[in-house]
Parts: C-alpha cells; structure tokens; sequence
C-alpha cells in the first residue's frame, strides 16, 4: 500500500490519512473492513484514470501542434521565464538591501584567520626558483584574507608572467599559493629581486 | 470501370450516338466528353426520343458520380460531373437540348433558354479572369442540391453571351457562378474548352485531358497550334495527383506558392526570434537552434527555482533576525529563538540549495555549480590573456570565499577551476555568476590587440 502514498502526491491529506488508517486497521483487525478498501480502490482507481485521460488528451495536444505554434510557444516560454528570473532577482536585491550585516563577518573571519595560522606555527613564505630558462616555481603562503589572492595574481602579472599552472589551497587560515610560470618577456628579472617583491606584496595582504 | 461506362453507354444506340458524336466532332469533343460526358451522350441523344435521353442521363449520372468518387481533385471532370450529378431529369432533358446546341460548331449560338432565364445567377466580371488560377476551389462532395446545377447552369448560360464576344471571358464566367460550390479551380480546362469554341476549332489537348476515356484516340499532336499553345499552361492528365489544380506546370498554383512563401517567411522569422532569445547562440541552423533554445529554458528553468530558494532563504533569515532582535530588546529568554530557529532549519535544511550551469561564448567556456553553499566554477578560455586576475576579482565581488584553485595551461586552452564558498547571507546565484565571468572575460579579450599571439 505504500505505492498508494507516494503515487498519489496530489491527493488530499485527507485521503493519505483515510489510507494510513485503513493500512493500520487491517493490521489490526483480522477481518479487515471490506467496504472501505472497495471504496479506496474505486477512488484509486477513479482517480487513475482521470489522470490517465488528462495526461492522454495533453500529449495528443502536445502533437497536434504545428511548427509555427511549437515555436512561438517556446518563444512566448523563454520570455515569461525571463520575466520571471527578472523579478526575481530584483525581489532579492531589495531585500538584500535592507539587511546590512556582512561587513562584521569579514571581519571576524579575518581575525580567525589570523590567529588560527599562529596557532598552527604557519610563517608566511616566499619561495621563487628558478627551473630551466625562464622558468619558474613559486610558492607562496599567507594569511587568508579576502582579496588576498587578487593581489597575488596582481603581482604576478605585474611581474609579466606567463602563467603555466597554479595550484591555491587554504588550510588552518593560510594560504597556499604553488605556480609554475613562464617569464616570457625578456629582461626577466632576478629571482631574488623577484622573491622580494613578492615578500613586499603578500606583507600588505 | 469508368472508362468502360464513359461515354459509351450500354445501349446500343448510346453507342451509337457516341460514334456519331466522335466523328462528328473530332478530337476537340473527347476532353469535352471527359468532363461533359453528358453532353456528347445528350447530343448523340439529341435526334432521338426524350425517353432515351432520360436513360442516357441515367447512366450518365451513374458514371459520372463514379468519377466523381474517383477523382475528387480532378477540377473540369468534377466540375461538370457536378453539373450532371445534381441534376434532376427535367432540366437535364431541357439542358440536353441546351448543350447540344452548345457543342455544336456550326449552330450559331442559341440564345439563351427560358431555363437559364428562370435561374437568376450572378453573372461574373471579366475582372475575375485574373482571381481564377488563384482561386481554391475545393468540390463539396455533400452538396447534392439542385442549387449546384442551378449555378452550373448558370455557368453556362453566361457561357454562351461571352464566348460569342471573347474567348478569355469565358474563363470569368465559368467560375464565378461555381464559386459558391467550392469547386477546384481547372480554369485553363475550362478555358480552353470554351476557347475552342470561337476558334471554331475543337482542339483541345486530346490525349491529356482524355486519358482513361479514350486512351489512344487522340494524339494530342493534332491540336490546332493556336489552341494548342494554351495548354502549356494547363495540366489536363487526370491521373488523380494534384498537379491540375493550379496554372504552373511544376503542379503548384500560383496562390499555393505565394502562401506557401508566406508561412515559409513567418516561420523562418519565428526561428530567428527565438535564437535572439537565447544568451550564446552558435550555429544558425534550425536544430541548433531548437537545441539551444531547450538548453536554455532548462537553465532559466533552475535559475528560477534558484531564486525561490534564495528568496525563501533570505526571508527566512530576516525573519529570524527581526524576532531576534526582538527578542534582545525585550530580554526574553533564549528559547524562543532557539524554537524559532528549529522552525527555520528544517525549512532551510530541507531546501538545499542546488543549481548548474553551463555557458559557452566564443572563446570561454563557464560551468557553474552550487550545491547548498559552495560553489565550483570551471573556466576554460582560449589562451590568449591570463584572465585569472580579473575571474578572481570578480570572484571577490560576489563575495565568493575561495578555498581551492587548481589549473593551468592545457594546449591552446586555459582550464581553471574554483572551488569557493558563498558568504553568508549572499544572494548570488548561478546564472549570475556565469553571466558576469563571461561579461569580463569577454570584455579582456575585446580589449586585447587583436593581433597578439603567443
């Protein structure tokens, strides 16, 4: 009888707790109440096949439509969606408005952030190595602050590097930046002169 | 079977008068036969008793309603098997009499009888020659009133008046009256059967219009060249397809192609309507279209349900910081919170947030994912600019906590994905999200000379 309740979603609360009561009974009583289950079973039944002839006469709607009217339909569709997203998000940006709570947050990550990498013993770092050529590895660790990786990558394209892969976790209120890049335009610059500025950048973050 | 019972009646003098008829009118009379098949049996009956044209209508009707079951589409036949269909004897005997006049050459044309004066049918403009390939005249094959024969009559009534002034009139007049009964439109058959008429010359397209009739006793060769010239225009095969209706050879009448046209246009309209909907349209053939345009209903679709969620949320949220602080100022305890609270969650719970996306433009390629509060954003971009800078301010924007960034440069492409947290309280949604990296990866490589390369 389970399939009775998830099949019949729509049907009234009513109906569900006419069913539960009747599962219960039968448990129940030995000799369960014929007449109701006739009836459930009419209901179900009734009930099957109204859905079954609703569903029937919109699928042959569904056919009879032309081209034309399939198009239109859809074009009708995407603008009421479109509408709808519309209203939507401007209902959220009002309500977004009235509430300003997010800036005591930041803050309070931040300062989490900050003491969590000092429990942990994690020391910012700056590590630049050269590979083969122009190639270079580097490696950052930081605190993790919003915006923190902006001004890194800042830097890095400052710096006129050609970005091969990069690897960013965060863990335990640091970050971690892993890079390889590419110096491509040359007059690159010493790795030393490099590693400093970088230091320089991630002090401020 | 038909042809059998054509114009060859099972009577002896029927036959009779057929051959009499056939020689008497050349081959120009056997298209005329086809679709006044009465008329040459009423002819050949003409000298002979009322009794035996009765049964030559008879037997005409039978055939002709045949015929008309046959081919429906076939506009001359039906048009004068209608005539003769609806008939009813007395005036078929009187227009028996009428017709024979009718088809002969050499009697002058007789005026008008009291049975055509007792019809009074509008008598059509030579204006409407123009409307007649154009016009759709479909046959009622319900209609079985003597009001058809009435107008059918009357068609031929006006007939005679005008092919004694001019042969194209008479094309006017065949389909005015007729139009009523919605027959198909067979103006050049018409017309070059009363065409003929003035000419004095019965040449009309034999074996084309006589086909199952008389099949290999006309050559259509041996229609007269001035006639002759009119039937490159018309269709006259009855071989039931639908190239007759209509003037142009390639079976289409002009209206057809004109309307035709038409919806061609409207639809092609409708097509490029929907594609101006849809954000990133590729390719400008019909499937893509239709394929993108399904893509983008399911993501306006998830956008829409996204946005419930979050508006859900979001007043939930307010609701709970409204009875919060009212609950602050008034030093309640904080239970009632807490069972606030409780209220809340399992409505937040039960609602996980979830929604994806996937863009493409010309050079980027966006797939956003948010599943409660995290979101992953997979970047592919043609390498040309190191966008990263500018996908993490716009990250910032959102207020979007980045947690991990992995990617790098795969080939011609840079791939990147972004593993990020939504700040609470934030009211970014996927759709958003997509717009905006494409809204600023796409101005970056606008803004890039085009001619740099790597």
């Amino acid at each position: 009888m389970e399939c009775v309740k998830t099949a019949f979603d729509d049907l009234c609360i009513l109906d569900e707790e006419k069913t539960k009561g009747g599962r219960m009974e039968k448990r129940k009583h030995i000799d369960s109440d014929d007449e109701d289950d006739k009836f459930k079973s009419k209901n179900l039944e009734a009930e099957r096949r109204r859905r079954k002839k609703l569903n029937d006469r919109l699928l042959e709607l569904r056919s009879l439509m032309n081209k034309a009217t399939i198009i239109t339909d859809a074009v009708t569709y995407i603008e009421e969606l479109q509408r709808h997203v519309k209203d939507l998000s401007d209902q959220l940006l009002k309500m977004d408005a009235n509430c300003v709570k997010e800036e005591e947050t930041t803050k309070i990550e931040e300062t989490d952030a900050a003491e969590e990498m000092k429990k942990w013993g994690i020391e910012p770092e700056v590590r630049v190595t050269s590979i083969e050529g122009t190639k270079l590895w580097l490696k950052i660790v930081c605190q993790k602050t919003k915006g923190g990786f902006t001004k890194i990558m800042e830097a890095m394209s400052v710096l006129g590097f050609d970005l091969t892969d990069i690897s960013v976790t965060t863990s335990k209120g640091a970050i971690l930046v892993t890079s390889c890049v590419e110096g491509n335009q040359g007059g690159l610059p010493d790795v030393d002169q490099i590693k400093d500025f970088l230091s320089e950048i991630i002090k401020s973050i | 079977m038909y042809e059998e019972s054509g114009c060859f009646d099972p009577s002896n003098m029927q036959q009779e008068g057929l051959i009499q008829a056939e020689d008497g009118f050349s081959q120009t009379h056997i298209p005329i036969c086809n679709n006044q098949s009465f008329s040459m049996e009423e002819h050949s009956n003409y000298p002979q008793n009322p009794t035996q044209q009765d049964v030559a209508a008879a037997v005409l009707e039978m055939e002709l309603q045949q015929q008309i079951n046959l081919e429906m589409q076939q506009g001359e036949t039906h048009l004068m098997q209608e005539i003769v269909h609806d008939s009813n004897w007395q005036e078929m005997s009187n227009f028996n009499g009428y017709i024979n006049q009718f088809s002969l050459p050499d009697t002058p044309y007789p005026t008008t009888p009291d049975l055509l004066n007792m019809f009074p049918l509008p008598r059509c403009s030579p204006s409407t020659t123009s409307l007649l390939p154009n016009s759709s005249i479909s046959f009622s094959k319900s209609a079985q009133k003597s009001s058809n024969f009435l107008a059918s009559l009357g068609l031929l009534g006006d007939l005679t008046p005008v092919v004694a002034d001019g042969a194209s009139a008479s094309a006017s007049v065949v389909y005015d009256p007729l139009l009523p009964l919605n027959l198909p439109p067979q103006p050049p058959l018409l017309r070059e059967l009363f065409h003929s008429f003035p000419h004095g010359g019965y040449a009309l397209g034999g074996s084309r219009t006589s086909g199952s009739l008389f099949p290999g006793v006309v050559d259509e060769r041996d229609v007269n060249g001035g006639d002759g010239r009119h039937f490159d225009n018309g269709v006259f095969h009855f071989t039931g397809d639908m190239d007759c209706i209509g003037k142009n050879r390639d079976g289409k009448g002009t209206k057809h192609l004109a309307t035709e046209k038409l919806t061609r246009v409207l639809i092609k309209d409708k097509y490029t309507a929907l594609r101006n909907l849809v954000p990133n349209p590729t390719k400008n053939d019909r499937a893509s279209i239709v394929g993108d345009a399904i893509d983008y209903i399911n993501e306006l679709k998830r956008t829409v349900n996204e946005l419930k969620v979050l508006v859900e949320k979001k007043r939930c949220s307010k609701e709970r910081l409204k009875r919060a602080k009212r609950e602050d100022d008034s030093m309640e305890g904080n239970i009632d919170t807490k069972s606030l609270d409780d209220m809340g969650q399992p409505y937040n719970g039960s609602s996980l947030r979830s929604s994806w996306l996937h863009r493409k433009s010309k050079n980027t390629e966006v797939d956003v994912r948010i599943v409660d509060d995290e979101v992953t954003v997979k970047l592919v971009q043609q390498k040309r600019i190191n966008c990263l800078l500018f996908v993490s301010k716009v990250l910032d924007e959102l207020q979007l906590d980045l947690h991990h960034v992995a990617g790098g440069l795969i080939g011609d492409y840079y791939s990147f994905l972004f593993n990020s947290k939504v700040c609470e309280g934030s009211i970014v949604y996927a759709s958003a999200i997509a717009n905006k990296l494409i809204e600023v990866v796409g101005k970056q490589y606008a803004a890039i000379p085009p001619t740099s390369s790597y």
